[in-house]
């Protein structure tokens, strides 16, 4: 088991992190209900943490109990039916999933599974009809019809069901459906925290750890708490006992992304143009997401560039972020930016050099 | 002619007077029966009762209306003056069917081709039963070559009738669902082209002629249509069937819905088609489109016997305009002659008419030629668009000078005129889907763009990517208006393109450039594997139940486990990666069979 799962806390008295946030959480659900919620935060920060640890709170054990299943959905829209298929983990108490994995015919998942949730409602041991949690991942993902459709459904099936939504970015969730919820802002951790994390792990582990080690470590995670944990247990791989300076190993694809601003950076020319699109599709094919691309190459760059062109820069990168997302092929976008940023640098080197 | 013994008459009466007329032919003496025939598809719409009765005769009967139909044949041949009189009285044949060729020296067809196809068939009926195996020729060719006039011509060159498989008429639905409540079976039109091979096979001809066989051609023109797998594999059964055991010669005409336009998305199965009977022993026979210069000889033969003064202009213009498709060049020159200042006889006042009309043409001529009233619309295929488009040419002379109530512009904005239609009348010609376009656009314009020119990259780059962004709205985010989605379409179709023309302001001069198939494509596939062997890869792993948002698992989960090498099975990036490329490479094999199928992707 990899140590991200192993010393992820099982309940909310233990968490390391955010202690306020779970202090709150158990008082919320002390009578065993609760409001909606919705929490968001970066990637890394805990969301999902909290959650189980939540559920844990409000179900008992019987919460870990829980198998992944590989539905079917028939949907009748209409005319038609649609299929869809989808990965739900389920206890008997709760159901996760990840809507967006349905694509476009997300909304119909979403209606379609709280109602069959709420046709067959638990009876909690006191004989009352209980209700059931329903997690949902990503719901900024969601396309506007979903999170319609989901308020609707809100409203309708509350006695039944409780949901509890989670996602990056609050500001890509309806203020409809943030309104109907308790929202939790969950932050990356400090650095200090994440020190705090890995010393934790490494004491459990019986590790060494020379000073300052864990602290490169938080350096280098971008706030990630789980990308932290990821390559502290790499580097136990790699090398034991640590060194102080020992190498801490980067995400293939960032030095990929790296390699791509340099190669920016170097030549501006349609022809290098092609030869970055070809890169990207690189990065594209390993499914990691455009906008990450994109955030990580405007990253990249910056380091590099002269601050006046700084601002215009990021103007340009924010603003094929948002088409990327309104785009269909984000290879489109991302090479307009590339191309963008080329026309810039080049514009910019001849005015200084000459 | 006239060899056929066979006096039973067979007649149909409909219900509807005036359309008897249309069936009805005089006779002559000679056969002194009337034969009425030839079921059109105005039929349909008869009534239920007559129609009913008519399904079952044809279904019983169908050759004899092949029989009979080679009596009208023969009735043309035999008077040509004397022609069918139509329904609403006035005296105007077809002139296509006027002026059919029958003689192989009257065929606008290279002579060539007549001259192999004549020799196939003297061989075989020369030796008649022999080598069962090639009595099937293929005769392909694109619409109105004249595939069939040719092979009426070679049949009554040597003497031999032409038995024609006749297509049935289609039944429509309202008309099958009357069969089917008054009991009838609904056979479709593959059992009857089947039960017609199979009889065919075993009997021959003999059935239904008395004619010695030898010099009996069989003809099938029309292939039933076929949709799906199933019934293709149907059809090509039957056809080698047909091919291993047939005895008479047999022309199986198929058409070639050419390069030009490949709407058709089922073209590759006739491809396939010709070439699975082509190695089971057919022989084939391509036709090309009919040169201008011998449509222009055979319509100006036309205009003399009817005596109609067409101006050489004229002649030659729908020539051009017919694209080799003789059958439509001869229709317009007739429509052409339909035109109320046509004069019959008075060549003086004719002459005079003709010229202004001609100095029109001439015009037309000039003007692209675009205002014809006839003429089949020229198709561009999607990669001659896209040439048209990424070579992005223009006139090199002076600009226009600023005059008039030209707008002005600044001069990074202006751009020469170019050097062809309008770009949406391109797309238009070249029916391709904006999707297709936009991808294809984007994968070849940077070869196109000057090595100096990094703006001119962007520039093109931003216009394709609000393109992408117009056709993004699209998806599902608008309730189906599909109206509103065809404006879009189309709207985003001619940014792309004049995104292209208008940003590639300093294009490399032409050279020759292979137009790739968009590797995006490759990648979405590959893209869709990969996320599907993720997940798995995740789940063989964590079989402790987790659901993971898959840009978590690329982008941190991954990397580290690769670290880690925690691998289950053993497949890690590099694999994954390689499987990638694998799967590119057996795309471009697809692509590399069948270049022209854009619609497919």
């Amino acid at each position: 088991m990899l140590w991200v799962d192993k010393y992820r806390p099982k309940s909310l008295d233990k968490v390391l992190v955010h202690q306020d946030i779970a202090e709150n959480l158990k008082k919320l659900v002390m009578e065993q209900d609760c409001p909606h919620l919705l929490f968001y935060g970066p990637s890394g920060s805990g969301k999902k943490t909290l959650i189980m640890a939540l559920l844990r709170q409000m179900f008992g054990a019987s919460a870990d109990k829980v198998k992944v299943e590989n539905k079917n959905w028939k949907i009748d829209a209409g005319t038609r039916t649609i299929d869809v298929e989808l990965t739900t983990l389920s206890s008997t108490h709760h159901v996760e999933l990840n809507p967006s994995d349905a694509g476009f015919q997300d909304r119909y998942v979403v209606q379609e599974i709280i109602k069959e949730m709420a046709k067959n409602r638990p009876i909690d041991t006191k004989g009352r009809k209980g209700f059931k949690v329903l997690v949902l991942n990503e719901v900024d993902k969601l396309s506007r019809e979903a999170q319609h459709s989901l308020r609707r459904t809100m409203e309708k099936y509350s006695a039944s069901c409780r949901l509890i939504l989670c996602c990056n970015s609050s500001s890509k969730v309806t203020e409809a459906v943030r309104s109907r919820c308790l929202n939790m802002r969950i932050n990356s951790p400090t650095e200090e925290e994440i020190v705090k994390v890995l010393e934790f792990i490494g004491k459990k582990e019986g590790l060494q750890l020379p000073p300052g080690f864990a602290s490169r470590i938080a350096q280098q995670s971008n706030r990630s708490l789980r990308r932290a944990i990821l390559s502290f247990e790499t580097c136990r791989v790699q090398q034991y006992p640590f060194t102080s300076n020992q190498a801490i190993p980067p995400m293939d694809w960032e030095e990929y992304v790296s390699e791509i601003a340099l190669s920016m950076l170097k030549e501006q020319s349609p022809k290098r143009l092609f030869e970055v699109r070809g890169k990207l599709y690189e990065l594209l094919v390993n499914c990691i997401p455009p906008d990450i691309i994109l955030k990580r190459l405007l990253y990249e760059l910056l380091k590099k560039l002269d601050s006046e062109l700084k601002h215009e820069i990021s103007h340009w990168a924010a603003y094929y972020e948002h088409r990327l997302r309104l785009g269909q092929k984000a290879i489109f976008h991302l090479e307009a930016f590339v191309a963008k940023f080329m026309s810039i640098y080049k514009g910019f080197l001849i005015e200084t050099f000459g | 002619m006239g060899k056929v013994k066979r006096s039973s008459a067979i007649v149909i009466s409909s219900s509807d007077d005036e359309e008897d007329k249309d069936f009805i032919l005089k006779t002559n003496s000679s056969y002194s029966k009337s034969v009425p025939v030839r079921r059109t598809r105005k039929r349909v719409n008869r009534t239920p009762l007559s129609d009913s009765r008519s399904r079952v005769f044809h279904d019983s009967n169908s050759e004899g209306f092949d029989v009979i139909k080679r009596f009208c044949e023969d009735f043309d041949q035999g008077f040509p003056q004397f022609k069918v009189s139509s329904g609403s009285g006035t005296n105007i044949g077809l002139w296509v069917d006027k002026y059919k060729p029958r003689s192989l020296e009257e065929l606008a067809v290279q002579k060539k081709k007549v001259d192999e196809v004549k020799t196939w068939f003297e061989e075989r009926l020369r030796t008649s039963v022999k080598n069962s195996c090639s009595n099937v020729l293929l005769v392909s060719g694109q619409a109105g070559v004249g595939k069939s006039a040719t092979v009426y011509a070679v049949a009554s060159n040597l003497g031999a009738q032409v038995h024609e498989w006749n297509t049935p008429t289609p039944t429509i639905w309202q008309e099958h669902l009357h069969n089917s409540n008054s009991g009838m079976r609904y056979t479709s039109k593959m059992d009857e082209f089947e039960s017609f091979v199979e009889r065919i096979r075993k009997y021959g001809l003999s059935s239904m002629t008395r004619t010695s066989p030898s010099s009996i051609i069989l003809l099938i023109d029309d292939l039933p249509v076929v949709n799906g797998k199933f019934a293709y594999g149907r059809l090509r059964w039957c056809l080698h069937l047909l091919l291993r055991s047939v005895h008479l010669p047999t022309a199986l005409l198929i058409y070639d819905y050419g390069k030009s336009d490949s709407a058709e998305y089922n073209t590759g199965y006739w491809e396939e088609l010709q070439l699975s009977l082509l190695n089971a022993g057919a022989c084939k026979v391509t036709f090309n489109p009919i040169t201008v210069n011998s449509i222009r000889r055979t319509l100006s033969k036309i205009c003399r016997h009817e005596q109609f003064e067409v101006g050489d202009e004229q002649i030659d213009l729908i020539a051009k305009a017919s694209g080799g498709d003789i059958r439509s060049a001869i229709t317009s020159l007739q429509y052409f002659c339909l035109k109320p200042f046509r004069m019959n006889s008075q060549s003086l006042s004719k002459s005079s008419v003709t010229h202004p009309e001609e100095d029109m043409d001439k015009n037309n001529l000039l003007n692209g030629g675009i205002c014809l009233p006839f003429g089949r619309d020229e198709t561009l295929s999607l990669f001659h668009a896209l040439g048209k488009f990424l070579h992005n040419k223009r006139e090199s002379g002076i600009l226009s000078e600023p005059d008039r109530n030209t707008i002005l512009l600044r001069d990074k904005f202006v751009r020469s005129p170019l050097k062809m239609d309008a770009p949406e009348i391109v797309l238009c010609q070249a029916h391709g889907q904006t999707r297709a376009i936009a991808d294809f656009l984007h994968e070849n314009v940077l070869d196109f763009v000057n090595e100096d020119t990094i703006d001119d990259a962007w520039s093109v780059s931003s216009y394709l990517s609000d393109a992408d962004f117009l056709l993004g709205t699209l998806g599902g985010t608008l309730t189906r208006n599909f109206e509103a989605e065809n404006v879009i379409q189309s709207a985003a179709a001619s940014i792309a393109v004049r995104g292209v023309l208008f940003g590639n302001a300093h294009a490399v001069t032409s050279r020759w450039h292979a137009i790739r198939k968009p590797k995006l494509w490759q990648v979405e596939q590959s893209l869709r594997h990969n996320k599907c062997q993720m997940v798995s890869r995740w789940n063989a792993i964590h079989s402790s139940l987790k659901l993971c948002e898959l840009s978590v698992i690329a982008t941190e989960f991954n990397p580290a486990l690769n670290w880690l090498q925690y691998e289950v099975p053993k497949d890690g990036e590099s694999q994954q990666v390689s499987t990638a490329v694998h799967n590119g490479e057996d795309d471009y094999f697809d692509n590399d069979a069948c270049d022209d199928e854009i619609e497919e992707w």
